[in-house]
């Protein structure tokens, strides 16, 4: 496994590395002072496991860490480990990130804060594992707030803003940090690490109050209300999730305080907008080939920009709405399907298209899925997703021409 | 049983493999076609199902009819599969990793039901395909990249498991004796009810370089010193943790269980 090479002292709160976005969660670990934490090897999430694994063996990192008998033990580890006043971690991948879906969807109900992550992989039938978001799409609708990283650094800051977030008294839901498999996973880039002083300084120690499961404290966790009150907590947890995006920005301003990272906005990451005409929209690494392919459109004359979404859920629509109702036309790109859903979009397509339905100045926004299976999105299908998008903005948009598919062998 | 052509038998297609250099699962690989050659088995009528790791991918190879399931559901496929069409031999090629721990119930369960299968199962005591990560049969002491500093947990003891199960045919095989694993394998076949065969492989890339047992001949050198330790007690007197200090683990083949079904 590869190690940090060089530690370079750039301030008092952090020294620079050179790790991998997995290796950077493993960070993240040791730096929350994380309590329990269950594995399972499943690609690209082992990494992680065996970097934190590496990390105990070191004396680094004091954690209770257990290889469980499969992906539904694990997440049912945390979530109880979580209940008595842990601070957990979690992870898994794909497929057997839905084989963990029963403890997955119960953890939010019972607004357990694990933090996870799910390094997106294909859905396989055995034997693929390139990137694609439907594993982490698939708990959307359940209460897992869901922030998407796009280098390691940003894994690293995620993850602390991870257990900030969803521990906090108001939130108290479950996150998972979206991590493209392979491009984020196993890639080398210079990180920024904080130093442990100054994350305590950020993150405050684990309090479930007076949820707390405890000999002193007899309370009943998932108590059988049958239909009678379900509908009162789902409405809770509504609410929590509503409250997330304060606590979002609040712990987004916090840190850029103290590590000057972070960018202008807490959901959004704007790359040369201001004067744009046409922007790309997307998650995660996606973002990294349209900049290139941004600079060199930006060369020939063409006023082109990205946008790209940090959270996914709790689903920033005033911010959304706000950025994109600056341009002419937007091309959503999707590393998902959702087969059969309005006009054949993706998902974000259809988050998007659903958030600025109700603006009057909303822009032309076209769907692109693109890159499943961890397919590279090389700089000749970027083009053609601008070409697209910015014929749309002028000449209208056919039913037709809703959504596209790109680079797909015929 | 001599003169058997490998080839014949394996999908050219699929060569190379992506075994390691000196992983024991390809002699297990060749038992198994010896051992369907001595039965004479129909070939049209045997069925090879597997669940995920490198112990499972060697159904790709074999040129026949073969199923490749999802993470720990070989048995299960397998055992849907025999209900719907009883004139079929299925044979379920697992690991410890599958077999153990993500697909463990399903293990206990054919076991208890008898259904007439035959499982192998492949035991490194690793993940070998996910990089070497602790299996449940992993000795205490060893070391994986789940447990750099040894391994604390007891590990399962698979023929026994399998014996309190249920199952009605139990025996343990090993890649250095391969003769004794065709034989082993072909009595598993014939058997009518579960035959649970645990075959002691090994997984030189991972298990064998992080504990520093050598490559493939000397794993399996090491393999028959255990084979020799076998009357000695060893096991019985092992206390957690100390697996190295105190050599390895005896390991004892053969049948080691078989009542009529
Ligand atoms: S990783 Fe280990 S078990 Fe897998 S093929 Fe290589 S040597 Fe064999």
């Amino acid at each position: 496994m590869a190690v940090a090479v060089k530690t370079k002292e750039t301030s008092e709160v952090q020294t620079e590395q050179l790790m991998t976005g997995c290796e950077a969660i493993a960070e993240a670990i040791r730096l929350a002072d994380v309590d329990v934490m269950a594995a399972f090897p499943i690609r690209p999430y082992d990494t992680v496991m065996q970097a934190a694994a590496k990390l105990i063996a070191n004396g680094k990192l004091d954690c209770e860490y257990i290889v469980a008998d499969g992906e539904h033990s694990q997440f049912e580890i945390v979530k109880h480990a979580c209940a008595v006043g842990s601070r957990v971690f979690v992870g898994s991948s794909g497929v057997g990130w839905f084989y963990a879906f029963e403890a997955i969807a119960v953890t939010a109900g019972l607004r357990l804060p694990v933090v996870a992550i799910c390094g997106n992989r294909a859905l396989d039938d055995p034997g693929a594992f390139g990137t694609e978001h439907n594993d982490s799409l698939a708990v959307r609708d359940l209460g897992w707030l869901l922030p998407w990283a796009e280098t390691a650094q940003e894994c690293l800051d995620l993850a602390l803003m991870a257990w900030r977030v969803g521990e906090d008294a108001r939130v108290s839901l479950p996150v998972a940090i979206g991590l493209d498999g392979g491009f984020l996973t196993h890639s080398q880039q210079l990180v920024s690490v904080p130093t442990r002083a100054a994350t305590d300084a950020f993150l405050p120690k684990f309090d479930l109050g007076d949820r707390l499961l405890h000999p002193d404290n007899p309370i009943t966790i998932a108590p059988q209300v049958d239909q009678d009150w379900l509908m009162e907590i789902r409405r809770q947890n509504d609410a929590a999730m509503r409250r997330a995006i304060d606590v979002i920005t609040e712990a987004h301003a916090d840190f850029k305080k103290l590590f000057g990272r972070g960018g202008d906005s807490p959901f959004l990451d704007e790359y040369m907008t201001d004067d744009a005409d046409v922007v790309f929209f997307g998650q995660g690494t996606l973002a990294l080939p349209m900049k290139v392919a941004i600079r060199r459109l930006r060369a020939e004359g063409h006023k082109v920009g990205l946008v790209r979404l940090k959270w996914f859920r709790p689903f920033p629509t005033d911010e959304v709405v706000k950025s994109l109702s600056r341009f002419k036309a937007v091309g959503v790109v999707d590393r998902d399907y959702s087969f059969g859903s309005p006009h054949y979009g993706g998902v974000l397509y259809n988050e998007v298209r659903s958030a600025l339905y109700s603006r009057e100045q909303r822009p032309t926004i076209v769907g692109f899925v693109a890159g499943l299976g961890g397919r590279e999105i090389d700089q000749s299908m970027a083009r053609e997703i601008y070409e697209k998008t910015a014929a749309a903005a002028t000449g209208g948009l056919s039913a037709g021409d809703q959504c596209h598919w790109i680079g797909v062998r015929e | 049983m001599t003169g058997i052509e490998y080839r014949d038998r394996l999908r050219r297609q699929m060569l190379p493999h992506i075994l390691c250099p000196g992983c024991g699962h390809g002699i297990v690989l060749k038992a198994l076609l010896r051992a369907a050659r001595s039965l004479e088995l129909d070939w049209d009528r045997t069925v090879f199902v597997a669940g995920i790791g490198c112990s499972s991918r060697l159904v790709g190879y074999i040129d026949g009819c073969t199923l490749h399931t999802t993470h720990g559901r070989a048995l299960t496929f397998a055992t849907g599969m025999k209900l719907a069409r009883p004139e079929l031999t299925v044979i379920v090629i697992t690991g410890d990793g599958d077999g153990l721990a993500i697909g463990g119930n399903h293990l206990i369960h054919a076991a208890r039901r008898d259904v007439d299968l035959t499982c192998l199962l492949l035991n490194n005591e690793t993940y070998g395909m996910t990089g070497g990560q602790a299996a449940p049969t992993a000795e205490p002491g060893a070391i994986s990249t789940t447990t750099p500093g040894g391994a604390r947990e007891r590990s399962f003891d698979a023929c026994a498991l399998a014996v309190a199960a249920g199952a009605s045919f139990v025996a343990r095989g090993a890649t250095s004796l391969p003769l004794e694993l065709d034989g082993l394998i072909a009595r598993g076949i014939a058997h009518r009810g579960f035959s649970f065969l645990e075959i002691a492989s090994d997984c030189p890339e991972y298990f064998g370089r992080y504990n520093q047992l050598g490559r493939g001949p000397e794993m399996l050198q090491l393999q028959r010193r255990r084979l020799d330790e076998v009357d000695r007690t060893l096991r019985a007197k092992r206390s957690l943790g100390s697996r190295r200090a105190e050599g390895p683990p005896p390991l004892r083949t053969g049948v080691l269980h078989e009542r009529p079904a």
